[in-house]
C-alpha cells in the first residue's frame, strides 16, 4: 500500500497488527514491482496488495507463469480516479472486485497512437527517432516495469545493446517493445518513470493492437496462453523459457 | 521478517533527488523512486536506480587498521583513535599546529563537515581544512563572491522547466546531473532553444538548437565576444544595467577588443554562429546560464566565472524567475560542504576566519581561541607536504590519489608526510597510502543532511546499520575532538550538531530536523519562519550592486607544442563517478563503462595510424598512461578527452597542477600531450 511519510507518499509493507498510518491511493507507484522485489523476502503468509485494474492483470502475468503463488495474494481493489484513467489513456480501468474508489468510464482511445497511425511509416519513425533521441540509458522502464521479470536482461547483453552508447540505438526500444509484447497490461508505468518523457504507454499501445489484431492476444487473462509461448501447432510449450 | 522502505538522498551528483531504499531483513535489495518528490518527480538516472549496489559490498571497510611494517593490520578503535592523538599531538608540539591539514569531504553530511572544521580550527588549532571543492567549484565560490557576493547557483532545479533559452556551457549536463539535463529536455520540448558550448559533442549538445564547440582554455574570448555583440547590437538591459551594477564602463573597454575575427581566430567558433547565440540569449526573457567544471577548472578560472557573470548581468537575465547563472555541483554536497566551512579562509556561512568580528563570535561558541590566518588550500597543502613543511594529514572520505592534478607529484607529496590517517568506506588508493584507516559510514547507513547545487537542504535517513565496526563520520569526529580534549563535540545526534551550525551560519538560522523532514527549503534561511529563498538577487545583489569584472582571455598554462601536439581535457561519463570507488563495485554500472579510454577525432587517429579500439600511450610532460583508443567524431580536432574514473590508467597522471591564483583551483581541463601506439 502507500502512505503519507515525511510530507510524501511512500510505498509500505505493513504487519499483522502494525499501525497502517495515513493511507494514500491517488498516487500510482507500481506496487507489484515492488512486491516482486520483497516477495522472496516474506517466505510465508499472505500479503494483502491494493490492486487497480492494471496490477491485478500484472499479477496475472507473473502468477501464470509462476513468479509470484496466487494462493498467497489478496487484492484489495482499487479503482482510478478520471483523472489517473485520462493521463493513462485507459481502455479497461476496472478492477474485479472494488473495494475503494468509485468505478469510472473507460477512455477508448489514444490520441496520439491514432496521430502517429496516420503518418507514413517513414514519418512515425522519425517521430520516433526524435523521441529516442532523449533516451538517457537510466533503464526506468524495466527497472519499474511489473511484468520485465528475466534473470539476465537482453537490454544489458552487449550483442544487442552496445555498452555506453548514449542514447542508445533504436534497437534498445524495439528490443524491449517486442519482448514486452505479450506481457506488456499498459500500466504505463515506463512513460511515468522516463525522466525524457517518451511517450513509451503509446509505443506498446500501437504494439497491443497489432498482437490482438494478429494473434487475438491481449496479456493480462490469467488463462489466455501468449502465442509466443505456444509450438507451431498452437499447443502450450511444456517448459517456458524464464528469460522471455 | 521485515520490509521497509526509508526516504533518503542520492548520494551521487549534486541535483539532491530523494529515493526510497528498500531495505528487507537489513539488506539493501533495491530503489524505489520517490513519486511526490519536487526534484526528481519520481525519476532517477541509472545511478540512482543502482545507489544500493555499492552499500554492502564485501570490499567495505570494517575494522579500523595501523600500517605495520609496510601492512595495514586490524586494530580496535581504542588503539587506531590512540594512535591518531597521539601522532598529531606530538606533530602540532614540534612543528605547530599548522603542520597538520584535514580535509573535509563533500560526501560527507553538513553535520559531518560542520565537525570537522571545527576539529581543525578549535581541537587542532589550525584552519588548514578544505575538500574537493578546491578542484571543482572554487573558482564559482571565488568568482561570483566577487560579481554577486553569494557563490551559489541562483535559480532553482525545477526553474529549467518554463526556461525559453538556455545557455549550458563546460557542462554535460545528461550525463554528470542527469535530472537536471531531464529538465532541459522538457523544456526543449515545450519549445525552448539550447545553446551548449563545448569542445565536445555531448548527448545534450546533439539535440540541441545551436552546438558551438570553442578549443579549450578560450573560453573569456567567446564570453567578451558574445558581450560585445550584445552591445554592438543594442540588445544590452540598459535599467538593469544602470540601476543594479557597476563598472560596466571598465567592462565595455575591455570587451571592444573581442572583434568577430579575433574570437573566431582564438576560438575556432564561427561568427555567424556566435552572433546567433548571442542574439538568443539576449533577447530571449527567461533565459538561464548552466555551467560546470569546463568552466571553472582553468588557471584562469576565477576569471572565467566573473565572465559569465558580466554575460549575465549585462542582459538583466539574473534575479527573476527562470533565469540566473547556475553552476552545477558535481558531489551529492559539495554545496554543504562549502556552506559548513569546510574551507580554509571561511568559516561556516563564508565568515572571513580573519574578520575580527566573525573570529570572536566562533570564539565565543565554541569557548576556545582560534587562530586568525586563513589556512592552507588543498592544492597548496599538497605543495607544502611535498616541500616538507606539512607534516601529517586527517583525510575524511577524499580519494585524492586520483581525483587530484599530477598524480606522480601528489603521491611524493603524500609519502613525504609523517602521518597520514584517512577515513573511507573502501580501501582506496590514498587509504593505501594512510598510517591508520578508519571505516566510515556511508550514505544509506546514517542520518544527516546534504545540500543540493540549488541549495536545498535534504535528509538522509539511516536505512541499514554501517559494516562491521564501521561509525559515521560524525561520530568519529566527535570521538577525535573529545581525545584531543576540546570542548564542544559532545553531540548524541546530527540534529544537534545542525542545531549549532544553524546559530553561527545565518543562511542556516531558520533550518532544523523538524522542518526538513516535510519540506524543501533552500538557504537563506534565516528564521524559523521562514519559507526559504528560491531565487537570489531579486531586488538587489547579496553584496549590494553586481560588480562587472573587467577581464581578458588568457592562454592556458600550457599550449600545445611539437612534442606535445594535443590538447588533453577531463571530464565524466554518464555510468561511472569520480573515482569510481562506488559505481565500480555497481555491476550494472561497471558493465556499462568497464575501462579507461580516450576519445580522438577520426582525422587525427586517421594521421597517427590508429584504429578504434586499439591501445594507445597518451603522455604529458608529467607521465604517461595506455588506454583504449575511442576514435569518434565528437570531439574536435586536436583534442582529446580521456574521463577521470579509472585508476588503472588514471588521467591525472597527465593533468597539470597549475593554479589560479585567486582560488587555487587547478587546471585540470587543459595540458598538452602526445598520443602513440602502445
Amino acid at each position: 500500500m502507500m502512505r503519507e511519510e515525511h510530507g510524501n507518499v511512500a510505498p509500505a509493507l505493513i504487519s499483522k497488527g502494525e499501525d497502517v498510518g495515513e493511507i494514500r491511493v491517488d498516487i500510482p507507484y507500481q506496487l507489484i514491482t515492488i512486491l516482486e522485489t520483497i516477495y522472496s523476502w516474506v517466505p510465508k503468509g499472505k500479503i494483502a496488495v491494493i490492486t487497480r485494474r492494471c496490477d491485478e492483470k500484472a499479477l496475472a502475468e507473473l502468477t501464470k507463469r509462476n513468479y509470484i503463488d496466487e494462493k498467497r495474494i489478496i487484492k484489495i481493489g482499487l479503482a482510478c480516479s478520471k483523472e489517473q484513467i485520462a493521463k493513462c489513456r485507459c481502455s479497461d480501468p476496472v478492477p474485479s472486485k472494488v473495494d475503494i474508489g468509485e468505478p469510472n468510464e473507460p477512455v477508448p482511445k489514444d490520441d496520439l497512437s491514432e496521430r502517429l497511425a496516420k503518418l507514413s511509416p517513414e514519418e512515425r519513425l522519425k517521430f520516433w527517432v526524435k523521441q529516442f533521441r532523449k533516451c538517457n540509458k537510466c533503464f526506468a522502464c524495466t527497472h519499474n516495469c511489473p511484468v520485465c521479470f528475466c534473470d539476465d536482461c537482453v537490454l544489458e547483453e552487449r550483442t544487442f545493446v552496445p555498452e555506453q552508447s548514449i542514447p542508445p540505438g533504436l534497437s534498445f526500444h524495439m528490443i524491449r517493445s517486442y519482448h514486452m509484447i505479450d506481457k506488456c497490461i499498459e500500466c504505463g508505468e515506463c512513460e511515468r518513470s522516463c525522466p525524457a518523457e517518451i511517450p513509451l504507454l503509446t509505443l506498446r499501445k500501437m504494439l497491443a493492437k497489432d498482437m490482438k489484431e494478429v494473434y487475438g492476444y491481449v496479456p493480462g487473462d490469467p488463462k489466455a496462453v501468449s502465442p509466443l509461448n505456444t509450438t507451431l501447432e498452437g499447443e502450450t510449450l511444456e517448459d517456458e523459457c524464464d528469460e522471455c | 521478517m521485515s520490509v521497509k522502505h526509508v526516504l533518503t538522498t542520492c548520494p551521487y551528483c549534486g541535483t539532491g533527488c530523494n529515493f526510497f531504499l528498500q531495505v528487507a531483513d537489513g539488506r539493501l535489495v533495491g530503489v524505489v523512486p520517490c513519486k511526490t518528490d519536487e526534484i526528481s518527480l519520481g525519476r532517477l538516472c541509472i545511478k540512482g536506480y543502482n545507489a544500493h549496489a555499492f552499500v554492502q559490498h564485501p570490499d567495505r571497510l570494517k575494522h579500523p587498521m595501523i600500517r605495520e611494517g609496510g601492512q595495514l593490520k586490524q586494530v580496535t578503535w581504542e588503539q587506531a583513535m590512540d594512535r591518531i592523538v597521539k601522532e598529531v599531538t606530538r606533530i602540532r608540539e614540534k612543528f605547530g599546529p599548522d603542520s597538520i591539514a584535514v580535509l573535509a569531504s563533500a560526501k560527507c553530511t553538513n553535520e559531518e563537515n560542520y565537525l570537522i572544521q571545527k576539529l581543525a580550527r578549535a581541537a587542532l588549532g589550525t584552519n588548514n581544512v578544505d575538500h574537493c571543492a578546491r578542484l571543482c567549484h572554487a573558482s564559482t565560490v571565488s568568482g561570483l563572491l566577487y560579481s554577486f557576493g553569494s557563490g551559489a547557483m541562483t535559480n532553482t532545479i525545477p526553474e529549467f522547466d518554463n526556461a525559453e533559452c538556455i545557455l549550458i556551457t563546460g557542462s554535460n549536463t545528461l550525463e554528470a546531473h542527469p535530472m537536471i539535463g531531464a529538465r532541459m529536455l522538457r523544456a526543449l520540448d515545450k519549445g525552448a532553444k539550447i545553446i551548449v558550448v563545448d569542445p565536445r559533442e555531448t548527448p545534450l549538445s546533439r539535440i540541441s538548437h545551436l552546438s558551438l564547440h570553442q578549443r579549450p582554455g578560450t573560453d573569456i574570448s567567446w564570453i567578451n565576444g558574445m558581450i560585445k555583440i550584445i552591445i554592438d547590437e543594442g540588445l544590452v538591459n540598459e535599467e538593469f544595467v544602470k540601476q543594479r551594477t557597476t563598472a560596466f564602463d571598465e567592462l565595455k573597454e575591455v570587451v571592444k577588443d573581442y572583434t568577430a575575427e579575433k574570437v573566431e581566430a582564438t576560438t575556432g567558433i564561427p561568427r555567424e554562429k556566435l552572433v546567433e547565440a548571442a542574439r538568443l540569449y539576449a533577447k530571449t526573457e527567461k533565459a538561464m546560464i548552466a555551467y560546470a567544471m569546463g568552466i571553472t577548472q582553468h588557471s584562469n578560472g576565477t576569471n572565467l566565472v566573473k565572465a559569465m557573470a558580466n554575460l549575465a548581468m549585462v542582459t538583466g537575465h539574473i534575479g527573476k524567475e527562470s533565469t540566473g547563472l547556475n553552476p552545477l555541483r558535481g558531489q551529492c554536497n559539495v554545496q554543504g560542504a562549502c556552506d559548513a566551512g569546510g574551507l580554509p579562509n571561511l568559516f561556516p556561512g563564508y565568515q572571513r576566519v580573519d574578520d575580527p568580528e566573525s573570529k570572536a563570535k566562533f570564539e565565543k561558541a565554541w569557548g576556545v581561541q582560534l587562530p586568525g590566518n586563513p589556512g592552507l588550500t588543498l592544492t597548496c597543502a599538497m605543495k607544502e607536504a611535498m616541500a616538507g613543511k606539512l607534516k601529517a594529514m586527517i583525510i575524511f572520505g577524499e580519494n585524492v590519489m586520483i581525483s587530484d592534478p599530477d598524480l606522480g607529484h601528489l603521491e611524493e607529496a603524500i609519502e613525504e608526510l609523517e602521518f597520514l590517517a584517512v577515513v573511507d568506506i573502501f580501501p582506496t588508493e590514498t587509504a593505501q597510502k594512510a598510517h591508520v584507516v578508519l571505516p566510515a559510514g556511508c550514505y544509506a547507513e546514517k542520518d544527516g543532511t546534504f545540500t543540493s547545487t540549488d541549495r536545498a537542504i535534504r535528509l538522509l535517513r539511516k536505512a541499514v546499520d554501517p559494516p562491521g565496526e564501521a561509525r559515521a563520520d560524525w561520530v568519529i569526529a566527535c570521538d577525535l575532538g573529545k581525545r584531543l580534549g576540546s570542548p564542544g563535540f559532545d553531540f548524541s545526534s546530527p540534529a544537534e550538531v545542525m542545531a549549532e551550525m544553524a546559530s553561527l551560519t545565518p543562511q542556516y538560522a531558520g533550518i532544523d530536523f523538524g522542518r526538513i523532514d516535510k519540506q524543501v527549503l533552500r538557504w537563506p534561511c534565516p528564521t524559523k519562519e521562514h519559507q526559504g529563498t528560491r531565487i537570489l538577487h531579486t531586488q538587489k545583489f547579496t553584496k549590494g550592486l553586481g560588480v562587472f569584472a573587467p577581464v581578458e582571455h588568457a592562454p592556458p598554462m600550457e599550449e600545445p607544442s611539437e612534442e606535445y601536439p594535443f590538447i588533453l581535457t577531463t571530464g565524466r561519463n554518464l555510468f561511472q563517478y569520480h573515482t569510481g570507488t562506488m559505481t565500480r563495485r555497481s555491476p550494472k554500472l561497471e558493465r556499462e563503462a568497464p575501462e579507461p579510454y580516450v576519445e580522438i577525432n577520426g582525422s587525427d587517429a586517421k594521421r597517427l595510424g590508429i584504429n578504434d579500439g586499439e591501445r594507445v600511450a597518451v603522455s604529458s610532460k608529467r607521465g604517461s598512461i595506455t588506454l583504449k583508443a575511442r576514435v569518434t567524431d565528437r570531439i574536435i580536432l586536436g583534442s582529446i578527452f580521456i574521463p577521470f574514473h579509472y585508476a588503472e590508467a588514471a588521467a591525472n597522471r597527465l593533468t597539470n597542477a597549475a593554479l589560479d591564483p585567486i582560488s587555487n583551483i587547478p587546471e585540470l581541463k587543459v595540458c598538452a600531450a602526445k598520443v602513440a601506439k602502445a
